[in-house]
């Protein structure tokens, strides 16, 4: 029994202190206004206290606490990607993750478990090896297998060829991991609430104050305050607010759809990706298996939950674990993902000036959550983008220089 | 699951069908900027609201147009695209020399 | 003993009690191990309560024992595990011979688990503990083992088989979802106005709560009325009746997806009514968890449905009238009713209370149960504490103790309105009836009965029946007089008690069975910070359990109201998702159906010994022979092709038929070359990139005539080649018809220097000569009495005709091809040959040897783009990148070492540490005996002979050249001979 839990025990009273302020009123200005108290909103002021000092920071939410796509992911963190920007970004975000806990005092349950994009077909497996080669190449560990290595580390699986796709490899990648997602947002905002950020949720922008080219201010259902600087952080909304201020963005909103199972005892340690089968699943610490797909056939602003989507994803589940038949599912929900052209994010500068965005996340926004924040707080801070995030900037559209992830990415969990 | 209604096809379930994504116009001539042009192959509307898609009856291949609510998912009204693109486009023939 | 086996169970009830079981049909299963006799229809629950057997299982986190709850379906207390099937309702799953039934989540037995030992660290387990501690010095990675063995209910074996699982499809005018008095009412008055209905009722008798509750003073009355309502609804052919189904989710326009058995059915009505009734929630008290605390329709439904005696003596926690209906009934069944503790001030004196105080039982007004006396182990109750309340969830004064071993629970409800959930209505705080209600319902849904807030019978009926009418009439279908609107008591008032919560200074007042949930709990929790419904939903794991918060979700928003002095009336219950119950699996996979595609030609390739690959939904010849003898074979198939002749099904390349007069105009704005002057009976390569330049596939358009081309495209391209050439005439408008051929062609190339003779011998009608017949060219004739689209065509880089044929003549083609060929030694070949004999011709693949990003110029494919068209796809983009520095060029390739090992596909390519590209294809050359490959390498590094360094496994750097291509016979004259 860790020591850490005595004091519950033996206080007569719970020592609850709050992990987040009360409501307040708004102030009239802030240094930085962040829309959007996510994953990423959240760590961004996190960072901006810890790293630049920053703290007269509002973060405004139109909904509860982390309650949009923060809530409702997969909770997947890896950095097996196959564009040297993307491993080097992903790969800065798993080492942020593996000290969190411990940094901001609040375990997120950090589960390192490996994981396997198995391929079926011959151009998966080239995939595979090259997402497995540029990943060595930049010291990520990941690796092409086959089938025995496979089915030793991970008996679970079906490698009968008695199947329509039998699996013929994997890109393995010891490193990925599970972590308990609202944990994380919440570890943010309880240290950054702490050291005066201000967290106001149910406080929806309506628009932007913009003078000259440059916002000013921010105006919300609960009046109009001033400003420094606006971080746009608003993953699956991204291109309504952007609106507000002015700017279109490089997005499709298409929901992106999950459910998991009734508890069961561990059985499965590792993470599954089938991108031809378009299937994901882990099991949780709490023993349900979280399953996902890919991403819905049209766009649509909506979390609303689909039959066919169940259908097609335990049909695929069947294929690669056939025991599991018998399982039951008992919760299926939705987030919206903002698809962009190349399958990577938008970050860094925008056509208003002292307003940065945070988007284009897909369905990898939350294993980039401690990066993002990081380098967007120093984005914000210092004005510029750092050259991690240059590759990913909204102009690179208009330069025809996109990021070259589409490879990888029917399943990309 | 939804029921899309095809202008050709009556109401079918909407797995039969495949989302075409938003009529844009296409800029058209040489003239058209860079920039304009990168606007009109990469960057989207998305608006939260009534839209104007492109959906096509898969069995049939037969594309359509649907105004759709993107936020409720409600289908307002199919149509065949003629109703829309009526006569016969042409493209200018390119000034002398390639263009940048 | 054999007493017990006549009457199936110490508890067993007499004949007048147990509608659903048949007294004449006993089963024997087991129960951990011990052997149980029930009787048919019995569930597994029932029958162990029969057999005074009340643990069922052990809790989430303290592993406290637990029993029946609801007895029907709706609580994890009674979760086992059958065989390899884990969590497994035991109130709901009927017992048949031999099931062999195991509970779960112990370690040592069921009724002396050692995990128990936790619940003495219960108090140092507070709400969140795992965030609170675990994780310094990297410590997690030890305590998640010990909270993930710790964690999870039943177990799954690696080694099971799912059983069978299908699917149906249904389709009704009206769907009535619940089968009790107002589903019943609803459905006949639909079936009246003419409407097909289908009725889901999830039990095996119809009548809902009609089955097992009390209407009144006369035991009987409900039960006659169940039965006039069914016979009505089976005297009616426009009514169709699913019993034991249960209506899991609605989807987008009323598709309603229902479990029956190992049958997942999808049903799409035109208007649905949910008539779901309500769920009785459990009330607040320390130890209500334990085994002998109940649901009083738990009770009642052992009694009535089971014909089990739920206990010897019972207390009945009271705060409705339903409850003194459960003392009447207990006393029926022979239990000793102790005393009804009515958290009520004011008792009104009905006829049901009435007649209970006339049984001699006493009712304590406005007391509480403060606590139900654990006996030894927990494993049941000894009796019942109740105290004056003083105020909202507390008491003072003595507590009396009743001594009891059933403690039944009749405080209120909630209503069954997941499902309406799902369908987004909104439900809102009725402070009146102390309950949610629907407020506002989604189009072409209907509620009625008591999901709706509608209780006293009559009004129940009235409101199904006028509901009933309303669907039909949404439907399309009016016969009939509208049922008159219902008015008067509805009955919702006094059902509900407005705070059935009374914490205990020492806890374990379960507010979340599922997830052991203590009151303060959430009160702490909400002390955290997490003081939204979601919020706590998420810290505390509220609602989170297999039963989703149906009797938690209420309790935890009142303790909310309360913590953060909320109006109830502006908070709401959090997000109810689909599935209302849990769905295996296996009903939602169905039989899985994989389609496979197969070309005319697919059992020759069978019967000559071919490796099989998936190409999209084809399956196509690898190569021919057996697996260990691969490189072999591959060997000697392009042997084959060079020196001699070989055969190739080609069936699975798409083929479009473009016809009208705009047909070449239509292909200049689709693909980069330009078409308008080609002559008929020449073919041209055809280039497709998208609106951002990416390259995304090729093919050749053969001029069939003026105003027809033929055109091919990649097996896995076609379909979106031939919508995305649909969507844009849809614009464009040109007189134009596009035809998807593909499926209606098989195809084959016959290749190599002896391909003529061969073809000369089946082919009579097409002058085959160099000349008549030159490269690129196309005709038009027949092989072996065949019609067939021959067309020279140079992929390998050998003499070769491509013979195009109708695909149900494509085996008589393939047999005569091979025929003709016989004393030649053809040799039939597969994709991994021809992947070679391409490579030594320096042709690429569309998404090997480029990627979603590759522009034409990268490719180095300059040669396929028109300069002065007016528009082609990604021609705008295409011209903007081309006007930017490369990044990278697609090169071919030989090694510098001739001993170094081959590179693997997507080996890199890499400069001074950084990664410049990669290699996309690359094989030892069967014919030029030396690696040859295709390679992004950087610009500055593309020029022919120069160098660059490949990264092969192990990290080992290679040179590799740059060379011209094509590697094999360069001047070309082979594939035009």
């Amino acid at each position: 029994m860790p020591f850490a839990l005595l004091k519950y025990g033996l206080s007569s009273k719970y020592p609850a202190r709050r992990h987040f302020p009360k409501a307040t009123d708004l102030k009239s200005a802030y240094d930085v206004v962040i829309v959007g108290a996510g994953g990423h909103g959240l760590a961004a002021a996190y960072y901006l206290v810890k790293d630049w000092g920053i703290t007269n920071i509002a973060v405004l939410d139109k909904g509860y606490l982390a309650g949009g796509n923060t809530a409702r992911n997969t909770a997947i963190i890896r950095s097996n990607y196959l564009t040297p920007e993307g491993v080097r970004f992903y790969d800065e975000s798993v080492r942020l993750y593996q000290g969190l806990s411990e940094e901001f005092d609040y375990n997120i349950l950090y589960s390192v478990r490996g994981h396997f994009t198995l391929a079926h077909t011959d151009a998966a497996m080239r995939t595979s090896r090259w997402r497995a080669e540029v990943n060595k190449h930049l010291g990520v560990d990941s690796e092409l297998i086959y089938p025995d290595e496979i089915a030793r580390l991970c008996p679970a699986l079906n490698m009968s060829d008695d199947v329509r796709y039998p699996i013929l490899g994997a890109l393995y990648h010891p490193p990925g991991a599970i972590a308990r997602h609202d944990a994380v947002a919440w570890g943010y905002a309880r240290y950054a609430g702490d050291r005066g950020v201000e967290i106001h949720t149910n406080t929806e922008v309506t628009g932007f104050v913009i003078e000259n080219g440059r916002v000013t201010g921010v105006e919300t259902n609960r009046g109009r305050i001033a400003c420094g600087k606006v971080l746009q952080a608003v993953a699956g909304s991204s291109s309504r607010v952007s609106a507000l201020a002015g700017f279109n963005l490089p997005i499709r909103t298409i929901p992106l759809q999950a459910c998991v199972s009734v508890p069961l005892k561990p059985f499965l340690d590792q993470i599954i990706v089938s991108g031809s089968l378009h299937v994901y699943v882990s099991q949780s610490d709490r023993g349900e298996l979280v399953m996902g797909g890919s991403t819905d056939p049209y766009s649509l602003y909506s979390t609303r939950s689909t039959l066919d989507f169940k259908e097609g994803l335990l049909g695929h589940m069947l294929e690669l674990l056939p025991f599991l038949g018998d399982v039951k599912l008992v919760r299926q929900w939705a987030g919206m993902a903002d698809m962009t052209p190349d399958f990577s994010p938008v970050m860094g500068k925008t056509p208003v000036e002292n307003y940065f965005i945070d988007s284009g996340w897909g369905t990898w926004g939350f294993k980039a959550t401690p990066v993002c924040g990081k380098r967007m707080a120093e984005t914000v801070a210092t004005g510029e983008p750092p050259a991690l995030l240059q590759p990913f900037r909204l102009e690179r559209f208009y330069e025809f220089e996109q990021v070259g992830e589409k490879g990888a990415a029917s399943v990309g969990h | 699951m939804k029921i899309m209604n095809c202008p050709l096809n009556g109401p079918r379930n909407i797995s039969e069908f495949v989302w075409g994504g938003e009529v844009k116009e296409m800029p058209s001539g040489p003239e058209v900027s860079p920039r304009d042009w990168a606007g009109y192959v990469f960057i989207e509307n998305n608006i939260a609201g009534v839209v104007r898609e492109w959906w096509c009856h898969v069995p049939t291949s037969f594309w359509f147009i649907a105004e759709r609510n993107t936020v409720s998912d409600e289908v307002i009204r199919t149509y065949p695209a003629s109703e829309v693109f009526n006569r016969r486009v042409e493209f200018a023939a390119p000034a002398k020399g390639e263009t940048k | 003993m054999t007493s017990m086996v006549e009457t199936g169970g110490v508890n067993r009830l007499p004949d007048s009690f147990g509608r659903l079981i048949d007294r004449k049909r006993r089963v024997a299963f087991s129960f951990e191990g011990r052997e149980i006799e029930g009787f048919a229809g019995d569930t597994i629950a029932a029958a162990l309560a029969a057999n005074d057997q009340w643990v069922l299982s052990r809790s989430f986190k303290y592993r406290r024992p637990r029993g029946i709850l609801t007895m029907a379906g709706q609580d994890s207390n009674t979760l086992v595990q059958i065989g390899a099937e884990p969590n497994v309702l035991a109130d709901r799953r009927i017992i048949e011979p031999a099931l062999g039934v195991m509970g779960q989540n112990y370690d040592g037995s069921l009724e002396a688990d050692r995990g128990n030992v936790i619940e003495l660290f219960g108090r140092f387990l507070p709400v969140g503990f795992y965030y609170k501690t675990f994780y310094k010095r990297g410590s997690w990675k030890f305590w998640e083992k010990i909270i993930r063995g710790r964690a999870g209910l039943g177990k799954v074996d690696l080694a099971a088989h799912h059983g069978y699982f299908d699917k149906q499809y249904l389709f009704a005018d009206v769907a009535v979802v619940g089968g009790g008095p107002a589903g019943l009412s609803a459905a006949l008055q639909a079936a009246e106005a003419g409407a097909e209905v289908i009725l889901i009722d999830e039990w095996p008798a119809l009548g809902g709560s009609l089955c097992y509750a009390r209407l009144g003073r006369e035991g009987d009355a409900a039960f006659n009325l169940a039965e006039k309502l069914a016979a009505q609804v089976k005297a009616k052919g426009n009514i169709h009746v699913l019993s034991d189904a249960t209506c899991t989710g609605w989807f987008a326009d009323n598709w309603l997806a229902i479990v029956k058995g190992s049958r997942f059915y999808k049903l799409r009505a035109r208007s649905v009514v949910m008539a779901t009734g309500s769920l009785e929630q459990p009330a607040v008290f320390r130890n209500n968890d334990l085994p002998g605390v109940m649901q009083g329709t738990a009770a009642q439904r052992l009694i009535r449905l089971y014909g089990v005696r739920p206990g010897r003596k019972a207390v009945v926690l009271a705060a409705n009238d339903d409850a003194y209906g459960v003392a009447l009934d207990l006393g029926d069944a022979g239990c000793e009713v102790q005393a009804v503790v009515d958290l009520r001030e004011q008792v009104p004196e009905t006829a049901m209370v009435h007649a209970t105080r006339g049984r001699g039982v006493p009712i304590l007004a406005g007391y509480a149960v403060t606590e139900a006396i654990p006996g030894t182990a927990k494993l049941g109750i000894l009796g019942a504490a109740a105290a004056r309340i003083a105020r909202e969830g507390e008491t003072d004064g003595a507590a009396a103790v009743f001594e009891c071993d059933l403690l039944c629970m009749s405080t209120g409800y909630s209503p069954a309105g997941q499902i309406l959930h799902h369908a987004g209505t909104k439900f809102t705080y009725d402070h009146a009836a102390n309950m949610f209600q629907p407020a506002i319902l989604p189009p072409h849904v209907f509620a009625a009965g008591s999901v709706n807030g509608t209780y006293a019978m009559e009004a129940v009926l009235a409101e199904g029946r006028r509901i009933g009418w309303a669907a039909a009439q949404d439907a399309g279908f009016a016969r009939g007089t509208e049922p008159p609107a219902v008015t008067g008591d509805r009955g919702s008032f006094g059902q509900t008690h407005a705070w059935p919560i009374f914490p205990h200074k020492a806890g374990k007042d379960f507010v979340d069975f599922d997830e052991d949930l203590q009151v303060k709990d959430l009160v702490n929790g909400i002390a955290d910070g997490y003081d939204d419904i979601e919020l706590l939903k998420r810290y505390s794991t509220v609602g989170m359990g297999p039963s989703q918060g149906r009797h938690s979700a209420v309790a935890a928003v009142r303790v909310l109201a309360k913590e953060t002095a909320t109006d109830l009336a502006t908070l709401s219950v959090t997000t109810q998702r689909p599935p209302y119950v849990p769905e295996k699996f296996g009903h939602l996979a169905g039989r899985v159906f994989e389609p496979e595609r197969h070309t005319a030609m697919h059992h020759r390739h069978h019967e000559l010994g071919a490796r099989m690959m998936v190409a999209g939904l084809w399956y196509r010849p690898a190569f021919y022979g057996k697996p260990e003898d691969r490189d072999q074979a591959i060997r000697e198939e392009v042997q084959a092709v060079r020196s001699n002749v070989g055969l190739i099904d080609v069936s699975t390349l798409g083929g479009l038929d473009i016809r009208g007069p705009d047909a070449a105009e239509f292909l200049n704005r689709l693909y980069t070359f330009t078409y308008a002057k080609q002559p008929v009976g020449r073919s041209r390569y055809v280039l497709m990139c998208d609106q951002t330049g990416a390259i995304i596939d090729d093919g050749v358009a053969c001029r069939i005539h003026d105003e027809h081309f033929y055109v091919t495209a990649t097996t896995s391209g076609v379909d979106g080649v031939y919508r995305l050439m649909l969507q844009w005439n849809a614009q464009w408008r040109l007189d134009v018809d596009v035809a998807n051929v593909t499926a209606a062609y098989a195809g084959v190339n016959i290749a190599g220097p002896r391909a003529r003779e061969v073809l000369a011998k089946v082919c009579h009608d097409v002058d085959l000569g160099p000349e008549a017949f030159p490269y690129m060219g196309v005709r038009l004739g027949s092989v072996a009495g065949i019609p067939a689209r021959l067309l020279r065509v140079g992929f390998v880089g050998e003499l070769g005709y491509e013979i195009h044929a109708p695909a149900s003549q494509g085996e008589a083609l393939w047999d005569a091809l091979m025929a003709a060929g016989g004393t030649a030694g053809i040799r039939p070949f597969g994709v991994e040959a021809q992947r070679v004999l391409r490579l030594e011709k320096g042709h690429i693949i569309i998404g090997q040897d480029t990627d979603g990003l590759t522009h034409p110029f990268e490719a180095d494919m300059a040669w396929a783009i028109a300069k002065n068209k007016a528009y082609f796809m990604g021609g705008r983009s295409i011209a903007i990148q081309t006007a930017r520095p490369l990044t990278r060029k697609l090169v071919g390739f030989t090694l510098e070492d001739p001993s170094a090992p081959v590179p693997e596909e997507c080996h890199l390519t890499v400069r001074n540490g950084e990664i410049t590209g990669r290699v996309t294809s690359a094989v030892r050359s069967p014919t030029l005996d030396r690696v040859i490959g295709l390679a992004y390498v950087a610009p500055d590094q593309a020029a022919e002979g120069a160098n660059f360094d490949i990264k092969i496994a192990g990290g080992r750097l290679i040179k590799g050249r740059v060379v011209k291509l094509p590697f094999y016979d360069p001047e070309t004259k082979r594939q035009e001979m």
